[in-house]
C-alpha cells in the first residue's frame, strides 16, 4: 500500500493581496456607518459643549443636535449659554441655528458656511438649575501692563467712598485711629537717614580737616620768607637769587593753601546737600499724611472720586468685556501677517503650528458668509440682524466681520436696541469698532453703595445706554454714557445724620446720567468719569462732612509733625554745631593763608623796588664810567 | 477584540515561523508611519486600507504604532523644527500653495509643523525600519527560536499529547 511521502497539508501559496479582508473591511465600513447614524450627534453636541463652555467661561446647554453628512448640514437647537456672573441666568438662548457647509470646501480640509439662520435669540432667560461657571484659566505668563492696569483700576474702584464718608458722618473719628498707628512712617525712615548721612558726613570732615595743612606748616613758610634777604641786595645776581627763593615758598605756599580752598567750596556743597535733605523732609511728611488719610480711609470730598465710586465698577467691567472679546477676536480671527508671526507657545509644541497657504480663490479655514438672526414675537417685536464673512482669514476673504442686530427683547423690557461690530483684520493692525445703544430698559434693585453705614441703589428706573468702542492695535478708545430717568433711590443708613444727608443730597434728583471715557493704551489708560450723582452727593455730603474732614486731617497733620518733631529738631542742632564748627575751623586756616598770601605779595613788591633801584643804581654808574672814559678820551 | 487577539497570536506564530518575514517587516514600517502621523488624518486611513488590502501583519503594525506615537511624542520639537523649516522654504511655496487649495490633500494636514516634519521623518525612516525589522527577524529566528527548540524545556513540552493535539488541529484549521 502506497503512503503518501508527505502527510502534511500542502501549503497554498498566498499572494500579496488579502481577498479575504474584503469582508472584515465591510464590517469595519458598516460600523462606521451605524456609528455615524447612532452616535455621532450626541458626542459631537457634548464636543461642542465642552468647547463653547471653555470659550463662554460658563456652562454651555446644547438641546439637540442633528447632522447629515450627506448634505452637510447642521441643525443646533435650544443653546443655553450660561451668564457666568449670574449662573441662574442665561446671557444669550437660542432656539436654532441652521446651516449648510459646502462640500467642496469640506473636502478641503475647510468650513463655509454660505448663510445660516439664528432663530429666537433672547437674553437674561432663567435657568432650570445653575450653571456651571469655570475658574478663571491662570495666565499663561506674567501679568501684562494691562493686566496691570485693570487690577489697579480694580483696586481704586473698588473702595467704598461713599460708606466712608457716610461712617464719618455717623460720628467716626478718624483721628482716634491715629493712636492705633504702629509701625514705621516714612518721615521715621527718612530722618533716620538724614542721621545716618550727617553722621556720615561728619566723620568724612573730621578725617579731611585732620589731612589739611595745619598752623606749623604756614609758620614754616613764614620763617623761609623772613630768611629771604630782601634788604640787602646789591646788584641783579643777587635780585635773581631772591627772587628763586621767594618763588619756592609761593609755590610751596600754593600747593598748601589749595586744598583749603577745595574744603572750603566742598563744605558749602555738604551744608547744601543737608539743607536740601531738611526739604525733602516736608514733601515726606506730606506723604505721610496722605498714607494715614488713607489708611485711615478719609476720603476726598471730591465729586470725580465719588463718581468713580459709584459707576467705575460698572465701566471696567465694561472694559474687561471689551478686551475679552477682543483677545478671542484676535487670537480666532489674526489680523494680516500675526499668524507667521505667531510661534507655538512650549505647552502647545506638541500642537505644531499650522501655516496658511491661501490663494485669491481660494478658502479660509472657517469662513461664515452669511448669518440672519431673527426673533420675532407676538406684536411684531422681535429681533433681527445679520452677520457677514465671519472668518478665520479676513486677508484672504478681503472683507471685515460686520455684525448688526436691532430690535427688541420686550419679555426682558429691553427696547430700541442698535449695535453694530465690525472686526477689521484686514490688515496688519488690527481694528475693532463697536457701537451700541439701547433706547430703554428697566433698572430695579441695583446697588451702587453697600456698606455697613449706608446703602445707596436705584429702586426702579428706567435707563438708556450708549456704548462705542473703538480698538485699534494698542489703542483704546471707548465712550460709555448712561441715563437713569425716573429713578426711585433706595438708602438705608443706620445713623439719622447720615440718613438726612443722604436724603438731603439726593432730594430732586429724579434722572441721573454717567457718562464715562476711557482713552490710551492697555497699559496706560487715562479716564475721564462724571455722574451727575456723584456731583449731588458731593454738595450734599460737604455740608455736613466738610468741618470733620478738616479737623480729622489737621490733626493728622500735627500727629505726624509731633512724632517727627523731636527728631527734626535735634537733627538741626547737629546740622548749625556742625555747620558752625567745620566752618570756624576751615576760616582759621584761610585767615593763616590769607596773612602769608599778603605777605609774600609785600616781599614781592618789596624785591621788585629793590630790583629797579639797583638796576637804577647800575645804570647810573655805568652811564658815570661812560663819561669818565669819554672825558679821558677828549683830553 | 478577538480580531485583535488574533492578530496578536498570529504575529508571535510568524515571529517562530520561517516565512512571513516581509509581512511582518512591512507591519512593523507602517507602523511607523501610523505611529507618527495624527490619529485621524488621511494618511493614516490610507496606510490602514493597505494594511487590509496586502498581506501586512496587522498585529506588528499596531503594536509598533503605539510604540512609535510614544516616540514621536517624545520627538515633538524636533518634528516642529524639521516641518516648519520645510514649510517655510520659500521655492516649495508654490507647490505648497497648490496642494493646500487641492481636494483632499490639506485632509492630510500637511500644513502642520508637526505633522509635515513626522511624516518626512516616517517616509525617511520607513525603508530603514522595514530592512532593518527583516533582518532582525532572521537573527532573531537563528539565535533565539533555534536555541529554544534545542532546549530540555521544549523537548518536554513538544512531546506533550496536548502539544500534539494543537499541531494536528492547526493543520486541519489553519
Amino acid at each position: 500500500m502506497d503512503k503518501p511521502a508527505d502527510s502534511k497539508k500542502p501549503v497554498k501559496k498566498q499572494g500579496a493581496l488579502r481577498i479575504e479582508a474584503v469582508v472584515p473591511m465591510l464590517i469595519v465600513v458598516g460600523l462606521i456607518v451605524l456609528y455615524f447614524s447612532l452616535f455621532f450627534d450626541a458626542h459631537l453636541r457634548r464636543g461642542l459643549e465642552y468647547g463653547a463652555t471653555q470659550a463662554n467661561g460658563a456652562e454651555v446647554n446644547i438641546g439637540r443636535l442633528q447632522t447629515s453628512v450627506f448634505k452637510a448640514s447642521m441643525l443646533i437647537g435650544d443653546v443655553q449659554m450660561t451668564d457666568p456672573m449670574q449662573p441662574m441666568q442665561n446671557r444669550v438662548q437660542i432656539d436654532e441655528v441652521r446651516f449648510r457647509m459646502l462640500w467642496d470646501a469640506l473636502l478641503r480640509g475647510k468650513v463655509m458656511i454660505d448663510e445660516a439662520i439664528i432663530e429666537d435669540v433672547q437674553i437674561d432667560t432663567v435657568r432650570k438649575r445653575a450653571g456651571k461657571v469655570l475658574p478663571p484659566s491662570p495666565p499663561q505668563s506674567g501679568p501684562s501692563a494691562s493686566d496691570k492696569m485693570l487690577a489697579t483700576m480694580k483696586d481704586e474702584f473698588s473702595g467704598n467712598v461713599v460708606g466712608d464718608l457716610a461712617a464719618i458722618a455717623a460720628g467716626a473719628n478718624p483721628s482716634e485711629q491715629l493712636h492705633k498707628i504702629s509701625g514705621e512712617l516714612k518721615s521715621d525712615v527718612y530722618l533716620a537717614e538724614m542721621q545716618r548721612s550727617m553722621d556720615e558726613t561728619e566723620q568724612n570732615w573730621k578725617v579731611r580737616m585732620a589731612a589739611l595743612p595745619r598752623g606749623e606748616d604756614f609758620s614754616a613758610l613764614r620763617t623761609r620768607l623772613s630768611q629771604v634777604d630782601l634788604k640787602g641786595v646789591k646788584d641783579v645776581s643777587q635780585v635773581h637769587t631772591s627772587v628763586k627763593e621767594l618763588q619756592a615758598i609761593r609755590d610751596e605756599f600754593e600747593a598748601k593753601s589749595k586744598p583749603i580752598g577745595e574744603a572750603g567750596s566742598g563744605l558749602s556743597g555738604d551744608l547744601k546737600g543737608l539743607q536740601t535733605s531738611f526739604a525733602g523732609l516736608d514733601d515726606v511728611v506730606r506723604a505721610d499724611v496722605r498714607d494715614l488719610q488713607a489708611r485711615m480711609k478719609l476720603p476726598t470730598l471730591d465729586a470725580g472720586n465719588l463718581s468713580q465710586a459709584l459707576f467705575g465698577m460698572d465701566v471696567l467691567n465694561k472694559l474687561q468685556q471689551a478686551r475679552g472679546y477682543m483677545d478671542q477676536a484676535r487670537q480666532y480671527m489674526p489680523a494680516k501677517g500675526a499668524q507667521q508671526q505667531a510661534k507655538p507657545a512650549p505647552r502647545n509644541i506638541h500642537k505644531g503650528r499650522d501655516y496658511a497657504f491661501g490663494h485669491a480663490k481660494g478658502y479660509p479655514a472657517f469662513w461664515l458668509r452669511r448669518a440672519m438672526v431673527t426673533s420675532t414675537l407676538p406684536g411684531g417685536k422681535g429681533l433681527s440682524g445679520e452677520i457677514r464673512d465671519a472668518a478665520t482669514d479676513q486677508a484672504l476673504v478681503g472683507r471685515p466681520m460686520v455684525a448688526t442686530l436691532k430690535g427688541d427683547f420686550p419679555q426682558q423690557g429691553v427696547t430700541g436696541i442698535k449695535a453694530e461690530l465690525i472686526v477689521d483684520h484686514t490688515k496688519q493692525e488690527p481694528v475693532e469698532r463697536m457701537e451700541l445703544s439701547v433706547a430703554r430698559y428697566g433698572v430695579a434693585g441695583r446697588s451702587l453703595v453697600n456698606s455697613p453705614s449706608v446703602t445707596l441703589g436705584f429702586a426702579k428706573a428706567a435707563a438708556a445706554a450708549g456704548f462705542t468702542a473703538e480698538l485699534r492695535g494698542e489703542q483704546v478708545a471707548i465712550h460709555a454714557s448712561n441715563q437713569f430717568r425716573e429713578v426711585a433711590f433706595e438708602t438705608t443708613a443706620q445713623s439719622p445724620v447720615v440718613r438726612e444727608m443722604m436724603n438731603a443730597s439726593l432730594a430732586g434728583l429724579n434722572t441721573v446720567s454717567m457718562d464715562a471715557r476711557v482713552r490710551g493704551t492697555w497699559g496706560d489708560l487715562d479716564w475721564n468719569l462724571s455722574t451727575n450723582l456723584g456731583d449731588a452727593l458731593a454738595r450734599g455730603m460737604k455740608r455736613y462732612l466738610q468741618e470733620k474732614m478738616n479737623e480729622a486731617r489737621k490733626k493728622i497733620q500735627a500727629q505726624v509733625d509731633q512724632r517727627i518733631a523731636a527728631q527734626r529738631q535735634k537733627l538741626m542742632a547737629h546740622r548749625s554745631e556742625l555747620e558752625s564748627r567745620l566752618k570756624s575751623a576751615l576760616a582759621e586756616k584761610q585767615a593763616q593763608v590769607d596773612k602769608l598770601r599778603a605777605d609774600l605779595e609785600a616781599a614781592r613788591r618789596d624785591l621788585e623796588q629793590r630790583k629797579n633801584a639797583a638796576t637804577d643804581a647800575q645804570k647810573q654808574k655805568l652811564k658815570q664810567d661812560a663819561n669818565q672814559l669819554l672825558d679821558k678820551w677828549r683830553k | 477584540m478577538t480580531l485583535l487577539l488574533k492578530q496578536l497570536f498570529g504575529l508571535l506564530r510568524l515571529l517562530n515561523s520561517d516565512t512571513g518575514t516581509n509581512q511582518i517587516a512591512a507591519g512593523l514600517a507602517c507602523g511607523l508611519i501610523l505611529g507618527f502621523a495624527p490619529m485621524l488624518s488621511l494618511q493614516g486611513m490610507l496606510v490602514f486600507l493597505c494594511m487590509f488590502l496586502f498581506r501586512i501583519q496587522i498585529g506588528a503594525a499596531l503594536i509598533s504604532a503605539v510604540l512609535f506615537a510614544l516616540i514621536a511624542w517624545l520627538f515633538d520639537p524636533v518634528s516642529h523644527a524639521i516641518g516648519a523649516t520645510i514649510l517655510e522654504t520659500v521655492s516649495l511655496q508654490p507647490l505648497f500653495t497648490t496642494l493646500y487649495n487641492l481636494p483632499l490633500v490639506p485632509l492630510t494636514r500637511f500644513y502642520n509643523s508637526v505633522v509635515m516634519g513626522a511624516g518626512v521623518l516616517s517616509i525617511l525612516l520607513a525603508p530603514l525600519v522595514f530592512f532593518g525589522s527583516k533582518r532582525l527577524i532572521v537573527l532573531y529566528r537563528e539565535k533565539v527560536v533555534a536555541r529554544f527548540k534545542q532546549s530540555p524545556f521544549w523537548k518536554l513540552w513538544s512531546g506533550t499529547l496536548f502539544f500534539k493535539w494543537y499541531t494536528s488541529y492547526e493543520k486541519f484549521h489553519g
